[in-house]
Order: structure tokens, then sequence, then C-alpha cells
């Protein structure tokens, strides 16, 4: 290992940093991954209460625990929430935590953007719940269809805080996006090949391709929506000859893409917690990297199934019919490989394993259910009914979220060096199984029977009553398997079982090092002979070829010389800056400019930050 | 799962000297502009894509080809193809340590910018003053106002990088070092020029 | 003349990738570029004035003018001809997306011109 010389100056290397002020100021992509978390999770327990405040609501007919208004800003928050604050950033906890330690590396690309990302998607979900403190909650769903938005139909700031926090979280997501995928392209180990990167990394790449495409069409959609509400123009108002669904082609133009953005990190981590509980090489490897960039790629070309209801003519509907058909070919290929990887293993039934079983069951019945409205016949009767509710929330629940906790019990050793409790874990999954269950199979029949989505009470006559009550059980009993996770990692930080660098015999990188890892990540970089490098390093590739060699033993006056990016405080003043700026736009227009003018000063001096001194690390 | 054995081009753990230069041998930096430039691509297609939907549908006011005024707008496309011409020049000449021409070409390509932008104010004025066409007026205007105006925001902050770019280069902090820091600033330069070829022809030149 | 290469900056190239193999534009080049760039552009609004042209023949021929001053800057100007085929794909697959996406939403709001409305 030659000289990695001097990254930037300031602060050395190895000692670890304490401290409010060292969270603040950090570019550690690890801290940034355990912010990018532990916010995510604050958001899902929101986010769940506000599901849970729902179904008290439903749980009988004709109940008055809250209004139609409350019930509005419920479901929005609840939609929004989930989708924007909870499922993007734990998945980017995970990128963040474990992207640099999988592919080699030290750190992202860009530390200090990465930490940028991170405090600009955080003062867009403090923006987008300040709008409770000032009583105007968004209100017009999730995906704020055209005229529900217009300011006709939407007086009041409600929309605006939706429609600001959703620009400034979008800004975070495309920072984000940019960062990941040159970290990924250009910040591998030596050897790294493209086919040699585990399918986690193959699965972060393509979510990030699909962030940064995708993004710019609801930032189109919404600064239209904005000059809509604030400059009187008429982009999706019938009035003046604008169309509402221009609002659906570009919203959903981004949102069927963002379903994947929030699907494949989970496919990504089933992808690793398999190979490593069934000891076996993920089955087909190569066709699973290749159904998700296929998946990636017509996730752009299907967006107007969420539209068959508004009557695109039949050439259209057949269009995007089959295209949405064929997306479920690569889907069904991936499911098979799972469970080819599964067989003939020597499995091992941990809590991990367990949730990605769950998600493969749950995600398929998901997926069956979104198979059978891409027949627009189909659609039709099913569109806006619970039935649609059901189906989202096996893929993105059952789905997701699964898949996202699969992951936490695989890599919380790795990230805090203690064992997850194995044995709440299982009560935890089949608990969670059990209610998840419970709450969303009914919806299924709930839908087919006629229960539109979105009421926000019903009559006692119409044979919706039991269903409803068993949906309102099962969804505490979620609240249940939540409560017994948190008591498990609680129970974990007190007096967790040690975890040593590689407590599950693992297969990629990150085993490879202490756990928690020191701030530089890897001592020596390793260089990559397959895609389970760290599985040939110990056991050879099973056919009786020999281990890959080992990296040398670093010698100390190696880590002494490691430098890595010093703390920095503008990511954080420049994401207050911005949000400045873009909350201007509801109090006065002084403080846009001087936002506006902030944000600029402290663009300037982010990039000028370390530009001398950075350049004269080449003399 | 290939076996060990390939090891491969990649077996010789050179770490690279520039932190920037990454394991593919390019500069984080450019790459990032790169993915950045392909996402921009993704915005302004929806903003093209709005204004043809709504083309032809404005239910009053003036039409496209009631107030263009192209001999102007090939006079600015004009303007901004001449500024992409200075920025390689002031590229080149700071890849190749010549800061003095460096600066001054990249002054110019900022000055034409900014010449660009003086032409566009000019025409918005011309619109709302002697058309009548506002912001409000109709799908038409509300769609032309701001696909050209988020190409205008493009430029200007263009013309705010170039000149601090200058800036630096007249205190002396950018030399051949920082060759890939104009060239990134080049590249979100081209861009904005490419992007106006787009509009020109599909928004003023096509009837 | 002027085909020297950049001094240190770029010289520390890791391994196999050596994108710029094929050489470099030369200050020659980009002015003969520009005045091609120019040509073209006089000759797109000429041909608005030119009598009789059918309508078809303007717009096409417009499209391919534009589209051959676009590959002009982004080949030469942003050097994407001499660079890395990674550029290339980074830029020029989400550009294939933003077109199909322009030209689906043409279609779905029935905006061809040369097509008759009502297509779909």
């Amino acid at each position: 290992m030659a000289t990695h010389a001097a990254f930037m100056p300031g602060v050395g290397s190895a000692e670890a940093q304490t401290g409010l002020w060292s969270w603040i100021t950090t570019v550690d992509h690890k801290r940034i991954g355990i912010l990018y978390g532990t916010s995510a999770f604050i958001f899902f327990l929101i986010g769940g209460i506000e599901a849970l405040i729902m179904r008290l609501q439903l749980a009988v007919p004709d109940n008055t625990l809250v209004g139609a208004q409350r019930f509005n800003e419920l479901f929005t928050m609840h939609g929004t929430t989930m989708v924007f604050l909870a499922i993007m950033p734990l998945s980017a906890a995970f990128f963040n935590y474990m992207v640099p330690l999988m592919i080699g590396a030290r750190d992202v690309a860009f530390p200090r953007l990465n930490s940028l990302s991170y405090w600009i998607f955080l003062a867009g979900a403090l923006f987008l719940h300040a709008s409770f403190l000032v009583g105007a909650v968004p209100d017009a769903g999730w995906f704020g269809y055209a005229n529900l938005t217009s300011p006709q139909f939407a007086p009041g700031h409600h929309i605006d805080f939706w429609m600001l926090g959703l620009q400034i979280l979008g800004i975070a997501s495309m920072l984000a996006g940019f960062n990941f995928i040159v970290t990924i392209i250009n910040m591998r180990a030596p050897g790294m090949t493209l086919m040699r990167m585990p399918v986690f990394i193959w699965m972060t790449l393509v979510v990030q391709f699909l962030v940064v495409l995708a993004f710019p069409a609801i930032t189109v959609a919404l600064i239209l929506l904005m000059f809509d509400r604030f400059f009187g123009t008429m982009f999706y108002v019938p009035a003046g000859g604008g169309d509402p669904l221009l609002w659906q082609h570009l919203f959903w133009i981004f949102g069927h893409p963002e379903v994947y953005i929030l699907i494949l990190p989970a496919m990504g981590i089933v992808s690793e917690v398999l190979p490593t509980f069934a000891r076996k090489p993920l089955f087909g490897a190569p066709v699973v990297i290749y159904s998700g960039i296929m998946i990636g790629f017509f996730g752009f070309g299907v967006w107007s199934h969420h539209m068959f209801s508004v009557g695109l003519g039949p050439v259209a509907d057949s269009a995007f019919s089959i295209a949405t058909m064929l997306i479920a070919v690569p889907t069904g290929v991936k499911i098979l490989n799972w469970i080819g990887t599964l067989w003939g293993g020597t499995v091992r039934f941990t809590a991990a394993l367990y949730f990605s079983l769950g998600f493969i069951a749950m995600f398929t019945m998901g997926g069956l259910s979104g198979v059978m409205h891409a027949a627009p016949p189909v659609d039709l009767q099913q569109t806006d009914t619970y039935f649609v509710v059901a189906h989202f929330h096996y893929v993105l629940f059952g789905g997701s979220i699964f898949g996202l906790f699969s992951g936490m019990y695989y890599w919380w050793p790795k990230m805090f060096g203690r064992m997850l409790d194995e044995r709440l874990g299982h009560v935890h999954f089949w608990l969670m199984l059990i209610g998840f269950n419970l709450t969303f199979f009914p919806m299924h029949y709930l839908g087919l029977i006629g229960m539109p989505r979105r009421i926000y009470t019903y009559a006692p006559d119409l044979g919706w009553n039991f269903w409803n009550l068993v949906a309102t059980i099962g969804s505490f009993v979620i609240a249940l398997s939540i409560a017994v996770f948190i008591a498990n990692v609680w129970k974990t930080h007190r007096s967790g079982a040690v975890a040593g660098p590689d407590p599950w015999d693992g297969r990629t990188l990150e085993w490879a090092i202490p756990s928690p890892p020191p701030v530089y990540n890897f001592a020596a970089i390793p260089t990559v002979h397959g895609r389970d490098e760290l599985w040939l390093q110990k056991h050879g590739d099973g056919h009786g070829g020999a281990p890959s060699p080992r990296p040398p033993v670093p010698r100390a006056e190696d880590i002494a010389a490691i430098h890595m990016p010093p703390p920095s405080y503008w990511p954080i003043v420049l994401a207050i800056a911005m949000t400045v700026m873009l909350a201007g736009l509801l109090i006065s227009y002084t403080q846009v400019v001087v936002g506006g003018l902030a944000t600029l000063y402290c663009m300037y001096r982010f990039a000028m930050e370390y530009h001398r001194p950075a350049a004269e690390a080449h003399s | 799962m290939s076996g060990p054995a390939a090891g491969g081009h990649g077996a010789v753990a050179v770490a690279p000297h520039d932190p920037n230069i990454g394991t593919t041998g390019l500069d984080n930096r450019k790459l990032g502009m790169w993915i950045f430039l392909g996402s921009d691509c993704m915005f302004f297609g929806a903003l093209i894509g709005t204004y043809l939907a709504y083309k032809g549908k404005s239910l009053s006011g003036p039409g496209p080809h009631d107030v263009f005024n192209i001999p102007l707008t090939s006079l600015s496309a004009a303007v901004l193809l001449a500024s992409s011409l200075f920025m390689v020049l002031a590229l080149h000449d700071i890849q190749r340590n010549d800061i003095k021409h460096g600066a001054r070409w990249l002054l110019a390509t900022a000055l034409f910018g900014l010449w660009f932008v003086g032409n566009q104010v000019y025409e918005f004025a011309e619109f709302v003053i002697y058309y009548d066409l506002k912001l409000w007026t109709s799908l038409f205007g509300s769609s032309f106002f701001v696909l050209t105006g988020f190409h205008g925001a493009h430029v200007t902050g263009g013309v705010i990088w170039l000149l601090l770019l200058w800036r630096l280069a007249k205190r002396g902090l950018l030399d051949a070092r920082d060759a890939t820091k104009v060239e990134i600033a080049g590249l979100y330069w081209h861009f904005v020029d490419i992007v106006w070829i787009a509009i020109f022809t599909v928004i003023y030149l096509i009837p | 003349m002027a085909d020297s290469h950049a001094p240190a900056p770029t010289s520390h190239r890791a391994g196999h990738a050596e994108p710029a193999a094929t050489g470099h534009a030369t200050v020659r080049t980009y002015w003969i570029v520009a005045a091609v760039l120019a040509l073209i552009t006089a000759i797109e609004l000429a041909a608005l004035y030119v009598p009789g042209l059918p309508n078809v023949v303007l717009v096409v021929g417009l499209l391919l003018l534009s589209a051959a001053k676009f590959v002009l800057v982004v080949g030469v100007f942003m050097h994407l001809k001499y660079d890395s085929p990674i550029f290339r794909t980074m830029f020029v697959g989400p550009l294939l997306i933003a077109i199909g996406i322009i030209l689906a939403l043409m279609a779905l709001f029935s905006a061809f011109i040369l097509l008759p409305r009502q297509v779909l």
C-alpha cells in the first residue's frame, strides 16, 4: 500500500471524535448512515402512529374519532412520510454505511456532499412537519392530484408545505444520487470489476440512476404547481386551458421509478442475506443483476398504468399494460433465483433470514395483485379501492420494510459491534408477519366488495365492519412487533453479545474489518478476486480452487499515514440557508432574496473550502 | 463464480496520488458533472415536453409566431455558440498553464453569457410590453416563460460560476492544477448551450 | 500547434483506463467546429424564409441540423468523442430516456404536428 497521500489537510486520522458538534460536522459515511437511520426510524414511528389513528377511526362504522379533514391530513402525511421520510432514508442509511465498506473504499466520493444530502433531507423533513405547528397540514394525498391542489380548491398553506417540502427532499435525494453513482463507479477496490460487485451494490447503483433520472420529473411538476399557486399560471387549471392530467403524467413519470427506488434496495439486501445464511453463492447472480437493470429501465416506460381510469385510449392503455406485464418477468426471475439460492443450502434460520423469507413471500403476493391490475379492465374495478391499498402495502411493507428489517438484523453487528437478540428477533418477525397479514389481507376483500380508499368513515350496513375491525387489530399487532424491536435494540445496547468482525461467516468485504469499523474502514485497501471476496479468502471457491490471498497485515505506520477528510460545518449551514430561501416563499420575498444570497455565499465557501490545499497535494 | 486466478488488470494495488482520481482513472468531479448533466437532460426534457404538449392549446392571447423575434433569437443562439468556443479556448490555455490568456477567455465567455441573458431580458420585456403576453396570460405564455426562464437561470448561474473562476485566476489562485475545475464548469456551460440548440429549433424555428 | 498535453493533474491514471487514447482536439479544430456551427445556424435561419418549402421537409431538416449542432458541441467542445466511454454512457443514456419521454408526452397529448391529430 503506497502513499494514499494527503486526502485533505486538517484533522489527521484514526482517533474517533465525540460530542454533538462532531456529529453535526461529520463527513464520515458511517456516521451519516447512522444519522439517516435514526432520523428515518423516528419518522417511521410518526408515520406508523398516523396509520394507527386512521385504523382506530375505521375500526367501527360511523366513528367520530377524527373528522374528514383530519383524516385527509393523516393519510396524506402517512403516505408522504413513509415514502420519503422512512423507506427512502432507511435505504439511504444502508447505502451510506455499507457501500464504501462493500466496495473496499475509505469513504464516498464526495464526503461533504454526503453530509449536505443528509442535512437537506432533515431540513425538508422538518419543514414538512412544521405544517403541524401552523395547522396547515397537507391534505391532498401523497400524489397530490391536480385540482385538489389548485389555489381554487386548496386555499391556505396546506399544499404549499407539501410542495416545497418535497422539492427540498428531492434536492437531497439527487445530490446523494450523484454521489453514490460516482462512488460505485469510481471508488471500487482494485480488481472489483462490475460483475464482481456484490448484488446489494448493483441494486444501489440502479436505484441511484432511478433517483437522478426520475426526480427531475417531479421537480418540474412541482415547479409548475408552484407557478400555479404563487404566480397565477394555469398549467393544471382547466379554466385556463390547462390539463390536470399533465400533473398525473409528470408525477407518475417520477412515481413509478420511485416504486423501484423503494423496493430495489430491499431486493439487494435479500440478495446478500440469503447467500450468507444458506452458505451458498447467490443462484444465478448475473441474472439477478441483469433483472435489476431491466426493472430499472422498464420502470420509465410504465407510468401510465397508474392512470388507466382516466381514459387514455386503447393504444396507450395497451402499450402501458404490456410494458407493465413485461416488468413482472425480471421480478419473477429474481424470486426464482432467491429460492434457488436456498435450495440445497446449509440454511441457518436467523432473524435476518426470517425477514428475508418474509420479504419473498409477501412481495410475491404483492407482485401477483400488481399483475392483476396491469390489465386495464381489471384495474378499472380495483382502482381507488382498498384492493390497491392492500397491493401496495404488500410490496412496500411486506416487501421494502421486511427487507430493511432483514438488513438491520444482518448488519447491526457490523454497525454497532453487538448482536441483536435472536430470540426477540424471532418474536418481532412472527408478530410482524401475523399483524401485517391481519391488517392488509382483508383489505383485498374489502376493496373487491367496494370499499373505496381514503374515506374517513362508512355506514354500518355495507358489510365492511368485521374485516375493518380485523385490520385495526392487526395494525396494533404490528405496533407491538415494533415495540419488541425497540426493546431488542435497548437490550442489545445494554448487554448485547459482542459481535466480532465476522459473526455470520460473511461473504463480502465489510466482514473483513472490525465491528464497528475504524474511521478509515480498511487499513490496507483490499484487492478483489471475486464477488464473494471474503468467502474466497476464507474457503476458496468450493470447487477445489485455492483461497484468494489475504491482504497483508497492516503496519502501524501505514495506519498512521491514512488521512481522512476533516469535519466541515458548511454542509449544515448551506442546508439551512437553502431551506430559509424556500421557506421564504411562504413568508416574505425579502426572505427569499436574503436566503438566496446566503445560499450562493455558502455554496461558494463550500466549494472553496479546500481549493488551494487540495490542489497543493499534487506538488 | 470465476476462480481466484482472474486477478486481472486491477491486481496492481497502486493508490492514485490525486484523491479525486478513482480506480477507473477518471476524475470523480468530472464523472459527477456528467451524471448531473444526464439528470438535467431529464429536467429540460420534462419542461420541453410540457411546452410541446400544450403547444397550440392556449385559449387566448398571442401565439408563438405572433411574438417571436427570430433574428434576435438567432443572434442569441450565435452568441451562446461563440461563448462555447471561448470556453474551450479558456480551458485549453489553462491546461497549458497560460493563465493570462485563459482568464481572458473565461471573461469573454462570461460576458457573452451576459449578452445572451441581456437579449433574453429584452425579449421578455418586448413580449410583456408590446404583445401583452405575460406569464399568466395563456398556456403559451406560462410554458414559454417557465421553460426559457429556467434556461436563462441556468445561464445566469453559469455566468456567476465563470466570473468566480475568472476572479480566482486574476488573484493567482487558479493554474493548470485546477484545470479540472475549469473543465467541469465548461461541461456545464456547453450543456447550457446544447439545451439552447434544442430550444431554438424545437420552440422557435419549427412552425 | 498547441497540441501540448495537460500537465501533472491528469497524468496520474491508474492502471488500465487511459481514456483519451484517440488523441485530442486542437485549437484549429475548435475554430473549425465553431465556424460550422455558425454556418448551420445561418442555414436554419435562412430555411425559414424559403418560399414554398414543404412543412415536412422544413421540420425534418431543422431537426437534423440541430442534431448535428448538438453532436458537434457534445463531441468536440465537451470532448465526449475523445473521452472515456463511461462519460458517454452517463450522458447518452439519460438523454435517450428524456427524448423518449418527450415523444411519449407528445403522443399522449396528441401534439405531433406531422401526424394527424387523434392518432391515438
